[in-house]
């Protein structure tokens, strides 16, 4: 991971632990919490002025939308990633696949062709700069 | 050759034909047809009508296209390989990931694998309705901060929210491999209360959790009431096979003591012990001599 997102990760992490413990002062509130809970607001705002600064470091960082509706979903970020390089792998074989068929179908077209109009197939051929002799 | 024998197959076409040009209303001229530059080459030949008819092949044949410039990169290639990705499809492919968000964020506290139609804090709704920023963060002063003074006491239950639900599913988890730890765990824990760190656990309020702990509870009562019990039976072992004390029955001390002015004679009976009273053994000889000489001292006196 670059450094940028480091320093980003570390501050979201900071700010969240705050809010956390925030939280929890707010959830039994004792009187002599108040002068904490003053610091922890400031510290709040502290933290988003550091995550504020952070923003133009990672401007052409690019985030898919597809990711969000799995965040969105609760679902693990990291499965986005294996579903688009498992659908990148089967989108590769499938054009492979299709390259494959249309080579052979070319080569048993010429092959057929030759046998039907000889002539005319090799006038073709030579006007591809195929190599005359070698069977398709 | 070739070429002569297709215009003369066109000729006798068109004379057979019922609809031939000699009846159209432009004759046998070809329809007016704007020119249109062709872009596509696939009209390689031009036929030119009239006195002489003459056909200009500019290719070889029909459809005759020119090849696509060839590339290196095509769908046949591997490009995992190609783009350096093998090393990451091969982890991201044998590792198994858990479907849940927390698993890839441990450290975020709270309840973070809801969905976040539920309570309003989708990603998405932040992108159709950007928050509205470009503002200055400024802290706050003493003033502002009056806002935040706030009246002491737990929450009211319905604004607890239940969370710590990774903490939960580490209880769990050490449950399976040392339950005598999870008792002594949760005893500090209800003993520390609504207090720093312990705020999720209190305000959960499940009826599971609430048996839980009373199963608990029990338990813990049960254990204490075991070991008090193991200990008075070691306590009336010792006593047994201790010299000072002969027996469980009723004994009775009695003291002598004198005084200088007037003979006197006096028993006490310092304690008469019964075998089901606990057994204090050589403090309560001790604290009886004490007495003793108290006494004996005042009347001295």
């Amino acid at each position: 991971m670059s450094a940028p997102l480091e320093n980003l990760e570390n501050q979201l992490e900071l700010f969240v632990e705050n809010i956390r413990q925030v939280k929890i002062i707010v959830s039994d509130f004792q009187p002599q919490g108040q002068s904490v809970l003053n610091q922890k607001i400031n510290s709040i705002v502290q933290g988003l002025q550091e995550i504020d600064k952070l923003k133009s470091q990672v401007q052409d960082v690019h985030v898919p939308l597809e990711v969000f509706e799995y965040i969105d979903e609760g679902r693990n970020p990291q499965l986005y990633t294996k579903d688009c390089m498992e659908k990148a792998l089967n989108k590769n074989e499938q054009v492979k696949g299709k390259i494959d068929s249309y080579r052979k179908f070319r080569a048993h077209l010429l092959e057929e062709l030759s046998q039907v109009f000889p002539n005319e197939t090799m006038k073709y051929r030579t006007s591809r700069g195929d190599d005359v002799n070698r069977i398709p | 050759m070739s070429e002569s024998f297709t215009i003369q197959v066109a000729d006798s076409l068109r004379r057979f034909e019922p609809n031939s040009p000699r009846s159209s209303p432009r004759g046998n001229r070809s329809p007016v047809v704007p020119r249109q530059q062709d872009s596509t080459g696939t009209l390689k030949t031009t036929i030119s009508l009239g006195k002489t008819p003459t056909i200009v092949h500019t290719g070889p044949f029909y459809l005759h296209k020119e090849l696509p410039g060839d590339t290196d990169l095509t769908g046949a290639t591997n490009l995992m390989a190609h783009y350096n990705l093998e090393h990451s499809y091969n982890k991201f492919s044998g590792k198994k990931f858990k479907d849940s968000l927390s698993s890839f964020l441990p450290g975020l506290p709270g309840m973070i694998d809801t969905p976040g139609n539920t309570d309003n804090s989708s990603l998405r709704s932040i992108i159709e309705k950007p928050p509205i920023g470009g503002k200055e963060l400024v802290f706050l002063n003493s003033s502002q901060l009056a806002g935040f003074r706030l009246h002491p006491g737990p929450l009211p239950e319905q604004y607890q929210t239940s969370s710590l639900a990774p903490l939960k599913k580490k209880q769990k988890h050490k449950k399976h491999k040392k339950s005598s730890e999870i008792s002594i765990q949760e005893t500090g824990a209800g003993i520390a209360g609504p207090g720093i760190g312990v705020v999720g656990e209190g305000g959960a309020g499940s009826g599971g959790e609430s048996y839980e702990k009373k199963h608990k509870k029990q338990k813990r009562h049960e254990d204490e009431k075991d070991r008090k019990k193991k200990k008075k039976e070691k306590k009336k072992k010792k006593q047994k096979h201790s010299p000072e004390h002969p027996g469980a029955s009723a004994s009775i001390v009695t003291v002598f003591f004198q005084n200088e002015d007037s003979a006197f004679l006096g028993e006490a009976f310092a304690d008469v012990i019964q075998p089901d009273e606990k057994l204090h053994g050589d403090d309560e000889l001790a604290a009886n001599r004490k007495r003793q000489r108290n006494i004996q001292k005042e009347l001295s006196f």
